[in-house]
């Protein structure tokens, strides 16, 4: 291509956000784009353009659809379209003040009460979180589809690795990818909602701090609630309200638990 | 063929989203995705073993919506509030931002628009957007840039203050 500090090209920029370079041009690309400020900015501009059609048509996603088309498609509504709605708003509502209730009864004794310094696998899990969630194309190393996913992240990670199942909770598992944590590796997987939000699963070996119950940490409008249980620490992180995030807290933890 | 219906009925909810960003109408886009999924259904058997199902129908819509463009521009011209609407509205308050990005949208043309939205949105590949549209990846990526530089004027991105990027600018 052209020398270093020279202006990319617009295709070329637009190639790179959206995942179309092949890697020794995209590690070319991103050496230029460092040195030219104008062109990071349209990357970083048309990357938040990206994130807000999606949050702006997201509802759409999760919407229940209109009758004729569940007609066509020979699904009959169990009622009227919009007496369906209200009831299952109802009904969601109350199984969501249940679950919350049963889960605050069940965490309370398990959230710590002295706030401590955050141990710096929390903070790489948020920022690992904020750098591959927002991508359209390569959101994942390794899709949830491939088997060997999880026994490849296990074995890198050195330990017993598993990606639990939140299907129930509305959570699909797209895949994993590995990733470096303070020299060491680390495994991240992510989920994706019906509405297009996702949710990361931050685990790396852990043998040298003791075990804890669910913590809670903030950063930069991203919520992560982290614990450990040696010889793994978890961070499961995220841009949904608290409770929410807390119910799939106790959802993975539940399942590893139970191994 | 169930399992192809139910492929198909699992992608009715981006087939809205996109119809929706698209239109920027609500009824406008069910009506789109109700003849797209019409036309699908009737159509199953065309269908490839192994095709994208995402890409098979994003094609049976695209063409839905060229007629639908068609049938518009054989009707006599129309030279009301629609065609300058927007630009003579005043920008929406503070705070609607999700408005501003829908209004800014269909201020592109409906072939920008459709890239834009096809890619950024929906994820397609540049290659897959191509052959929804029935057209070269190299008029894709023209597509996109000017698209994509237009919506960040339009939102005001471009060298203005970054405070102040949700508001929609005044067009002239």
């Amino acid at each position: 291509m052209t020398s270093p500090g020279q202006r990319l090209s617009e295709a070329e920029v637009n190639a790179y956000i959206d995942g179309e370079l092949a890697l020794e041009d995209r590690d070319e690309v991103e050496g230029r784009l460092a040195a030219s400020p104008a062109d990071a900015d349209y990357v970083h501009d048309i990357r938040e353009l990206n994130e807000a059609m999606r949050a702006r048509y997201a509802a759409r996603l999760a919407e229940p659809l209109p009758a004729p088309m569940l007609a066509l498609l020979g699904r009959v509504p169990r009622w009227p379209p919009a007496l369906a709605t209200r009831q299952a708003a109802v009904v969601a509502g109350l199984l969501v003040g249940l679950a919350g209730a049963a889960v605050g009864y069940a965490v309370r004794s398990l959230v710590a009460e002295a706030p401590r310094p955050e141990p710096s696998f929390v903070e790489n899990a948020i920022g690992a979180h904020s750098v591959y969630v927002p991508e359209v194309r390569h959101p994942v190393e390794v899709r949830a589809a491939e088997e060997h996913l999880v026994r490849w992240l296990a074995n890198r990670v050195g330990a017993p690795v598993r990606a639990p199942s939140l299907s129930d909770l509305g959570w699909k598992l797209m895949g994993g990818r590995l990733l470096p944590d303070a020299g060491a590796p680390a495994a991240q997987f992510m989920y994706e909602d019906a509405g297009g939000r996702r949710l990361t699963l931050y685990i790396r070996k852990e043998t040298g701090l003791d075990n804890t119950a669910f913590r809670f940490y903030q950063r930069n409008g991203y919520g992560a609630f982290y614990w450990i249980d040696r010889p793994l620490a978890y961070a499961l992180a995220g841009r949904l309200p608290r409770n929410e995030l807390l119910a799939v807290a106790n959802a993975v933890y539940g399942q590893l638990e139970r191994r | 063929m169930p399992s192809r219906r139910e492929a198909v009925a699992a992608e009715i909810p981006r087939l809205r989203r996109y119809a929706r960003a698209l239109l920027g109408d609500d009824g406008e886009a069910d009506d789109l995705i109700q003849d797209t999924l019409e036309r699908a259904l009737a159509r199953l058997e065309q269908w490839r073993d192994g095709e994208n199902p995402r890409k098979w129908l994003f094609s049976i819509l695209h063409n839905l919506y060229v007629d639908g463009l068609r049938r518009k521009s054989r009707r006599p011209p129309h030279v009301g509030l629609d065609s300058v609407g927007i630009e003579q509205s005043a920008p929406p308050a503070d705070g609607a931002s999700g408005r501003d990005l829908d209004q800014a949208l269909q201020l592109l043309s409906g072939e920008q628009r459709q890239v834009v939205l096809l890619v950024g949105l929906e994820g397609l590949s540049y290659a897959e957007t191509a052959e929804v549209l029935d057209i070269p990846v190299g008029t894709v990526m023209s597509r996109l840039a000017r698209g994509r530089g237009r919506l960040r004027v339009l939102m005001d991105y471009e060298g203005g203050d970054k405070g102040g990027r949700a508001a929609l600018r005044r067009v002239k």
